[in-house]
């Protein structure tokens, strides 16, 4: 068996209502481990805690209970060298790049930041050439270093954000639905890279998603989320051949199916197996 | 997405301007004559300002003295040609010197612990009920009044406003997804202020100070004329209309001509201002 990378175990966060009731459980004892190679999908509603999750994964949010272990050592706990170390080997990609592109950098700047922070030896042209190769790699240039955000499309800009995230050459992706902010045509060019990279670069991914399609393009295990708890774990093959738990089938019933013959009997197979 | 920049703004001056409303090109017009006047004024006096000439007194506006000589027989053009250098620059130090203490202390407070925040924008506040115009006038007076004086007065009283508008837009900026980007590739927090919240929070800091100038230039002026600023016989704005309104019936031109151009500065400093916010909200970034 291949080792495991990131471990989550018994993690919860309880945020105060807005307006004075009930505290809100986001995450209620998730536990899950990663594996070196594979690709792990988080999958649920908006709500169901899958941001809360991403959130205390990269230090954003402190967890109230749990731990979180990254190649053997606490990260809630590390120290200045291992925290770095965590910071620079375990990447996240956000949801929406219209928001996660500081609008007043370049290219150059937004992609080479973590050379800079984590490899400040680097001379400028040293930095430069390595942000030059990984642009090429999600399939930008060079010529591309001088400009801003404001000047690329979406699929473009999510392919900065890739890039920023792939420069300090990580072992752990994580992507917060990568693409739901994103056209529907240009989704699929996104998840195609993001499958490349993973193939080429030998990537970890936590793939976060509501979209059930997308998730079974790319990942190897799922984890179903339901109101801060998982409801179900299994392989691709389990949860989308036998979905154990009410919820998932609910999900899954709910992915469109573009022949509209197929979709009517999948319907008719989901109500009368209720 | 975000509002348009300042420097967007100056990226393409001569389009942007020919595209301006009269009133705003108007407005710009006579904040860069009034900037060349600050320069140049003292070079364009046809006469030394401070030069008496008792024979030559309270002489109407006529073809030697365009605008006529003051009770000593000063001449009024070169006193306010003169006078722009104390009263616009003063008040573009107070306002700049004014808003580079309130973004920094609004950055510290952002960057502290909660506590410390609160107790900053508490003191903020307090400063903030007393109307600037009284708390300029005490500390200038308390100081022994000058220009210098009156100066500090303004930047201790007024940075507190420039606090508060500086923590709002820190606050906001602050919770972007960019800059939870940055935290995460863990950048320190010296370039997570300068790099990422600052050149995001820091748009209408500029506007403010451009529509703030006209105030201060007021306020700069006012506390000439009550005496807690700029001297006599010094020629500054304020203290030119203070001595001139003693005559406002026999040599009207010596309280009004320095009168009038405070007015028009305030004036096209708060309407350039203006038509800036108008322009930086709600725009796209190119």
């Amino acid at each position: 068996m291949s080792r495991t990378l990131l471990a989550v175990d018994g993690l919860g966060k309880t945020f105060a209502s807005r307006d004075r009731g009930e505290p809100v459980k986001a995450v209620d004892d998730v536990s899950f481990t990663l594996d070196q190679g594979e690709t792990l999908g988080l999958v649920g509603e908006s709500g169901s805690g899958k941001s809360t999750i991403t959130r205390c994964l990269v230090g954003l949010e402190r967890p109230d209970t749990g731990t979180v272990t990254y190649d053997g050592f606490d990260v809630l706990r590390a120290g200045r060298d291992e925290r770095r170390r965590f910071r620079r080997e375990v990447q996240l990609v956000f949801q929406n790049p219209y928001a996660s592109l500081n609008p007043r950098m370049t290219v150059e700047d937004l992609v080479g930041e973590q050379l800079l922070v984590h490899q400040g030896r680097r001379s400028r042209e040293g930095r430069r050439e390595r942000v030059v190769e990984v642009l090429e790699m999600v399939g930008l240039t060079g010529a591309h270093l001088p400009r801003y955000p404001a000047q690329f499309s979406g699929g473009q800009r999510q392919r900065i954000a890739i890039a920023r995230a792939l420069v300090s050459e990580p072992k752990v992706l994580i992507c917060d639905e990568p693409v739901s902010a994103l056209d529907v045509s240009v989704q699929a060019q996104v998840i195609n890279l993001l499958r490349a990279m993973r193939r080429e670069l030998g990537l970890t991914v936590l793939f976060i998603a509501h979209d059930l399609a997308v998730v079974r393009q790319l990942c190897d295990r799922l984890l179903v989320l339901k109101d801060g708890r998982v409801v179900e774990e299994g392989s691709r093959e389990q949860v989308y051949g036998a979905p154990a738990h009410e919820y998932t089938r609910a999900l899954l019933a709910a992915v469109p199916i573009p022949d509209p013959a197929a979709d009517r009997a999948r319907r008719r197979h989901y109500q009368e197996s209720r | 997405m975000t509002s348009m920049t300042t420097s967007a703004l100056l990226r393409r001056p001569v389009l942007r301007l020919r595209r301006m409303p009269k009133l705003d090109r108007a407005a710009f017009a006579m904040v860069g004559l009034l900037l060349l006047t600050v320069a140049f004024g003292p070079l364009l006096a046809p006469y030394d300002p401070y030069h008496v000439d008792l024979g030559q007194a309270m002489l109407p506006p006529g073809a030697e003295h365009w605008l006529g000589t003051d009770s000593s027989g000063r001449d009024v053009l070169s006193r306010v040609l003169y006078g722009a250098r104390p009263t616009i620059l003063g008040s573009l130090c107070a306002v700049g010197l004014s808003a580079l203490i309130g973004v920094t202390v609004a950055s510290l407070a952002a960057l502290a612990p909660r506590w410390v925040d609160d107790a900053i924008m508490r003191i903020c506040d307090i400063a903030l009920s007393l109307p600037i115009m009284v708390m300029a006038l005490g500390i200038s007076v308390a100081l022994g009044p000058s220009l210098r004086s009156a100066i500090i007065a303004m930047v201790l009283s007024w940075w507190p406003s420039f606090t508060r508008l500086a923590r709002a837009e820190i606050r906001t900026t602050m919770t972007s997804t960019y800059v939870e980007s940055a935290v995460i590739t863990g950048v320190s927090r010296w370039r997570l202020m300068t790099r990422h919240v600052l050149p995001n929070s820091l748009d209408s800091v500029y506007v403010q100070v451009t529509l703030e100038i006209g105030g201060a230039t007021l306020i700069m002026a006012g506390l000439s004329f009550i005496g807690a600023g700029a001297q006599p016989p010094s020629a500054e704005w304020g203290a030119m209309v203070e001595s001139g309104s003693r005559f406002l019936t026999s040599a009207w031109w010596t309280a009004v001509v320095p009168g009038a151009v405070i007015t028009l500065t305030a004036l096209a400093f708060a309407l350039a201002g203006d038509a800036l916010r108008a322009r930086t909200s709600g725009r796209e970034v190119m």
